[in-house]
């Protein structure tokens, strides 16, 4: 299935309205892409995952590779904005303002199976999906995203969020709007206990956390009986954030804001009816606390299809858990003809929407090189991204990569990523989403 | 992360459309109002009215407030250099804009008084 093209009469109002936007812009594209020489080949090219990995990938390879058959493998119909969801949650976005239809951006000369994969067998070269079918394939994206582990926790599930005064913004979008609704109501109780935490592992978008602890202050600020509100955060680490300015400027905010910070320790179980919770500390003990709302983030690992193929780091900090690839050239460590973009692959940062956008180029010319028996030259520098979300209202463009203790790497000479500001925020809730749906169509 | 021109492009082709109805009702507007005008002897230089100069600068001055409450935000988030370079930009383009409306249309109205 690929995307359908309406007659140009038939075209919708959506579609108008971007034709529009974009003649203007038309001229400066065909420059752009002409820069980038199209290569002929008849190589089998699967992509796993329609998510932003995939599909920014599907559009490249599609405008790149002449010949090529690209295959994506997503069976979701709509593409969800997952970096809009804490907004969602806050009460800021309407839930629909994240979602679109993969068919506004799937491309032309795509094959989109819509059969989920369920196993990879990397000697062979051969995907298998759910139906028992397979595809072969010259070279392969990995582009899965991430799996939610939930059930690492005893006693808990995603159906559970918007119950019990249980959050967790990560699940779905449904949850996240269950997770608003469950800030509303203990917001609407006029006080009690909120904890927010996060898991013993690598997650996506990892500010996600300490921006729903900063945006339900700022809502409960905003009732102003803020002293009827217990905040406690915890997490497993010695630090709030990757980044470590960015790190200790989050803990003197929570101090200075009086959100009790709890390190070294993880949620392992939770008792909904009880509204219970229960932190294993780094010497095994446990602890248990109450709560009247609760914001669980799940450890995360790749999808167990991913995990159970050759394709998983052996070893390391990322074995057994996240994909096995050179975190500079994104190519698999023993599998040259496999690439991996997204969450799904083991680094030590780079589970964001905007480390993809830096990562698309580098898989695009790494495999290009591959197919042209050239070692890959293209290297991916780390960068990441987190629009840190500081009250509603305000946020610092947090920008840092791998090198010089995860130095910052600022796109904007104008926005200090050390100062919270307005201007932060507008990038966040009005221009990174159409970035980032420019990024999917391969254009930036 | 660097932008080329071509990639902010694309990202505006993306991030316009919804707006597209609310500008062009503004430039329909603004070009609707002054082409009567001048077709009614209109000329911007030879025109003068006080009260048009003085709404235009309150209308100005009112976006500091209506525009970060406009994007879920407040004006005592307004702190940086960057941010109040953007908001005055802002304010300055909605009085022009308000000031080019309302400039023709005074002179409309004066038209139609005597």
């Amino acid at each position: 299935m690929t995307r359908q093209h309406s007659p140009a009469g038939q075209l919708d109002r959506r579609q108008l309205l971007k034709l529009g936007a974009g003649l203007g812009a038309a001229s400066f594209f065909s420059a752009a892409n002409l820069q980038a020489k199209t290569i002929a080949t008849r190589a089998r090219i699967v992509i796993l995952g329609g998510g932003a990995g995939g599909m920014a990938m599907a559009n490249r390879l599609s405008q790149r590779l002449d010949g090529a058959s690209i295959t994506i493998v997503e069976p979701r119909e709509r593409h969800h904005y997952q970096p809009g969801w804490t907004l969602v949650a806050s009460g800021v976005w309407n839930p629909e303002r994240t979602v679109r239809a993969n068919t506004d951006f799937l491309p032309r000369r795509v094959d989109w199976t819509r059969t989920p994969a369920v196993g990879i067998d990397a000697e062979q070269h051969r995907v298998t999906l759910a139906d028992a079918s397979t595809l072969d394939y010259d070279i392969l994206i990995v582009a899965t995203g991430l799996q939610l582990n939930y059930h690492l926790i005893d006693g808990m599930s995603p159906e559970l969020v918007g119950d019990h005064g249980i959050g967790s913004v990560y699940a779905s979008l449904e949850a996240a709007t269950r997770t608003r609704d469950a800030i509303d109501a203990w917001i609407a109780g006029g006080g009690g206990q909120g904890l927010f935490t996060t898991p013993p592992t690598a997650i996506k978008c990892a500010g996600a956390p300490i921006k729903m602890a900063f945006t339900t202050l700022s809502r409960i600020k905003a009732v102003e009986r803020r002293d009827a509100f217990a905040m406690d955060y915890f997490t497993p680490s010695d630090g709030m954030f990757s980044q470590p300015w960015i790190s200790d400027f989050l803990k003197q905010r929570f101090d200075r804001e009086g959100i009790t910070r709890h390190h070294g320790q993880h949620l392992s179980a939770i008792d909904p009816g009880a509204r219970q919770a229960e932190f294993t500390l780094r010497d095994g003990s446990t602890e248990v606390r109450d709560f009247d709302f609760i914001h669980v983030v799940p450890p995360m690992s790749a999808p167990d299809f991913v995990k159970a193929s050759d394709l998983i780091a052996k070893q390391g900090p990322f074995a057994g858990e996240w994909l096995d690839v050179d975190i500079h050239t994104l190519q698999h460590n023993r599998y040259p003809e496999v690439f991996g973009i997204g969450d799904v692959i083991g680094a030590p940062i780079n589970k964001t929407g905007a480390s993809v956008k830096a990562q698309a180029p580098v898989v695009e010319a790494n495999l290009v090189a591959h197919l042209q028996d050239q070692p890959p030259s293209a290297r991916h520098d780390g960068y990441t991204s987190c629009p840190l979300i500081t009250d509603i209202g305000k946020a610092m463009l947090v920008e840092f990569g791998y090198d010089n203790d995860l130095a910052f790497l600022p796109s904007f000479s104008f926005i200090d990523p050390k100062e919270e500001s307005w201007a932060a925020w507008v990038l966040k809730d009005y221009l990174l989403q159409p970035a980032y749906y420019a990024m999917l169509e391969g254009r930036i | 992360m660097s932008f080329t021109l071509s990639g902010i492009l694309a990202v505006l082709a993306n991030a316009l459309p919804p707006f597209l109805p609310l500008i062009l009702a503004m430039v329909a507007l603004l070009i609707t109002v002054q082409l009567i005008g001048h077709l009614r002897g209109y000329r911007l230089v030879n025109h003068h009215c006080q009260l048009t100069a003085i709404v235009s600068l309150l209308v100005g001055i009112s976006t500091l407030w209506w525009l970060p409450w406009l994007t879920h935000s407040r004006l005592a988030f307004v702190a940086t250099l960057t941010d109040w370079a953007a908001l005055i930009v802002a304010a300055l383009g909605v009085a022009i804009v308000t000031w080019l409306v309302l400039h023709p249309l005074s002179y409309l109205v004066r038209g139609q008084l005597r």
